[in-house]
């Protein structure tokens, strides 16, 4: 259950997972030409993994999201929650940029979304 | 045409840049990164600087994704265009480009229908949207509109003009 890590472009995230710490990691900003096929086998992955795993933690900096995206990002954390729901220790670390309020707002909005442990943090220089 | 005269119009509207032709992703890409370079040396906040960003992004993948999933081809119907102007810190992002009837019709709806809408009327369709399992085939979650209206000040403007028997001429306004 190999996670191949993607590696970033200006129009997308650089998304890799350390297995020891069971965390995915999502840096950068996020606005593919198509969101759904760029998320598709990450999603597919984390379907997997919260099957086999006693946990998994999303630690996510992504200061912009198109909106098509952000679709994406609530379908990840939809996972996660169903996951919690059977027992796996979900939990999401969402940095933001203290420079950009919205990335602050969009933080809230989607905490409102999850009821497993979701950290707000600002990004540290 | 006169080059000083279209150049001339762009800058009596405040236009600094603007795109017309196919859009690929490539060229919203580039635009949209020669645009945020362009806004932050004018030392605007970030977070303004975002908003006009983003409203060019879903605006120009709006009008990109539509031709996609529509399969139009001819290349005069693939022509769009999108224009970033700014008057007095006030920053103006259009987008223009060529639907099929129905849809200029269903377009003209949705944007009143979003006008229409209160903040938190907003938030909770957008919230329902993201909820929402996407049909096959789909490039985006048709929330869109909703992104745009929840950055911009006022309402959104479209307009849309008759062209042919098949196709006219889209367009929406929004003000950052």
């Amino acid at each position: 259950m190999e996670f191949i890590t993607l590696e970033p472009t200006s129009a997308t995230p650089s998304i890799s997972y350390n297995p020891a710490t069971q965390t995915l990691y999502i840096i950068g900003e996020s606005y593919p030409e198509n969101s759904f096929d760029f998320y598709a086998p990450v999603i597919s992955w984390l379907r997997t993994a919260l099957t086999e795993l006693p946990g998994l933690t999303l630690d996510i900096a992504v200061t912009y999201m198109n909106s098509s995206s952000t679709k994406c990002a609530f379908d990840i954390m939809d996972t996660m929650e169903e996951a919690y729901g059977r027992g796996v220790k979900s939990a999401i670390i969402w940095r933001y940029d203290r420079e950009n309020p919205r990335s602050y707002e969009m933080a809230e909005d989607f905490r409102e979304e999850v009821t497993f442990p979701f950290v707000i943090e600002a990004i540290e220089e | 045409m006169d080059l000083y005269d279209l150049r001339s119009e762009f800058n009596k509207s405040g236009i600094m840049m603007c795109f017309n032709g196919p859009f690929s992703h490539s060229i919203i890409e580039e635009t949209g990164k020669a645009m945020r370079t362009y806004l932050t040396a004018e030392n605007i906040a970030q977070a303004a600087v975002l908003d006009v960003f983003a409203v060019y992004i879903e605006l120009a993948q709006n009008v990109r994704n539509y031709l996609v999933v529509r399969e139009i081809t001819p290349p005069e119907a693939l022509s769009s265009i999108i224009t970033i102007a700014q008057n007095g810190g006030v920053y103006t992002v259009s987008s223009g480009n060529m639907v099929l009837h129905e849809d200029g019709k269903a377009l003209l709806a949705r944007v009143e229908e979003v006008n229409g809408m209160t903040a938190e009327v907003k938030k909770r369709q957008y919230r329902e949207l993201l909820r929402q399992d996407l049909a096959p085939g789909l490039i985006g979650a048709g929330l869109g509109f909703l992104e745009i209206s929840r950055r911009t000040t006022g309402k959104l403007e479209c307009t849309f003009r008759v062209v042919d028997d098949t196709f006219g001429f889209f367009t929406l306004t929004a003000i950052i």
